[in-house]
């Protein structure tokens, strides 16, 4: 179980030319949470990924993969 | 409000307790070193009003690792402010200071030079660098989930 995980949220905000706050703002949370996000600081929940993922139009397993 | 204007107000007060934290604490510890309030030769400090000081500054310090920020703002500030990365960092603040507890409880308890030290005064040597080591965890913590990186 050492897998970490990877995330391309940050690629996929800048795409939708969104900053982190209007992506917190969609998603609902704070721009702290999206910075760890991107960071790897904090691995979301899984209902946060999927929000993010919702926000950004893409699936949950696009945004992150485990390597 | 706005919902860009919550997202930034709750950045904005989120960054202010980080940095308000940090130097309550500071001054807690600063305090400590500069006024010893418990460890004093005449045993003023012991029973006077400055240790009863000390156990309320340090309450109120631990406070801090609640989830407490942004309580005027309404509940969507309140809820960004302390949202789930404050709450994990809180918890990890809490964690860090746990075992710095029980190291120096431990040591309390086990040294023999510790024998003659009063209840209170035992009591002084394992919170007051607990609730030091807790909060500048959080501090430290949450700063760097501000950074941009």
């Amino acid at each position: 179980m050492g897998d970490q995980l990877a995330n391309r949220l940050r690629e996929e905000r800048a795409r939708r030319h969104l900053t982190q706050a209007q992506l917190a703002e969609l998603v609902g949370v704070s721009r702290k949470t999206i910075n760890t996000v991107e960071n790897g600081v904090f691995v979301p929940s899984t209902v946060l990924a999927l929000r993010l993922a919702r926000a950004l139009g893409t699936t949950v397993e696009a945004l992150f993969q485990l390597r | 409000m706005q919902s860009q204007n919550v997202v930034e107000l709750a950045d904005r007060l989120s960054r202010r307790r980080a940095l308000g934290t940090g130097l309550a604490v500071l001054a807690f510890l600063a305090i400590q070193v500069v006024a010893r309030p418990v460890f004093r030769a005449d045993g003023y400090g012991a029973s006077g009003p400055r240790a009863y000081l000390w156990a309320v500054n340090a309450a109120a310090l631990l406070l801090l690792l609640l989830p407490i920020g942004g309580y005027v703002w309404g509940p969507r500030v309140r809820a960004l402010v302390n949202d789930d990365v404050s709450r994990h960092n809180a918890r990890a603040g809490a964690a860090a200071g746990f075992w710095v507890a029980m190291a120096i409880a431990l040591g309390v308890y086990a040294l023999p030079a510790s024998r003659g030290l009063s209840a209170r005064e035992a009591a002084y040597l394992v919170v007051t660098p607990t609730v030091g080591v807790a909060l500048l965890a959080f501090v430290w913590l949450e700063s760097r989930a501000h950074r941009d990186g």
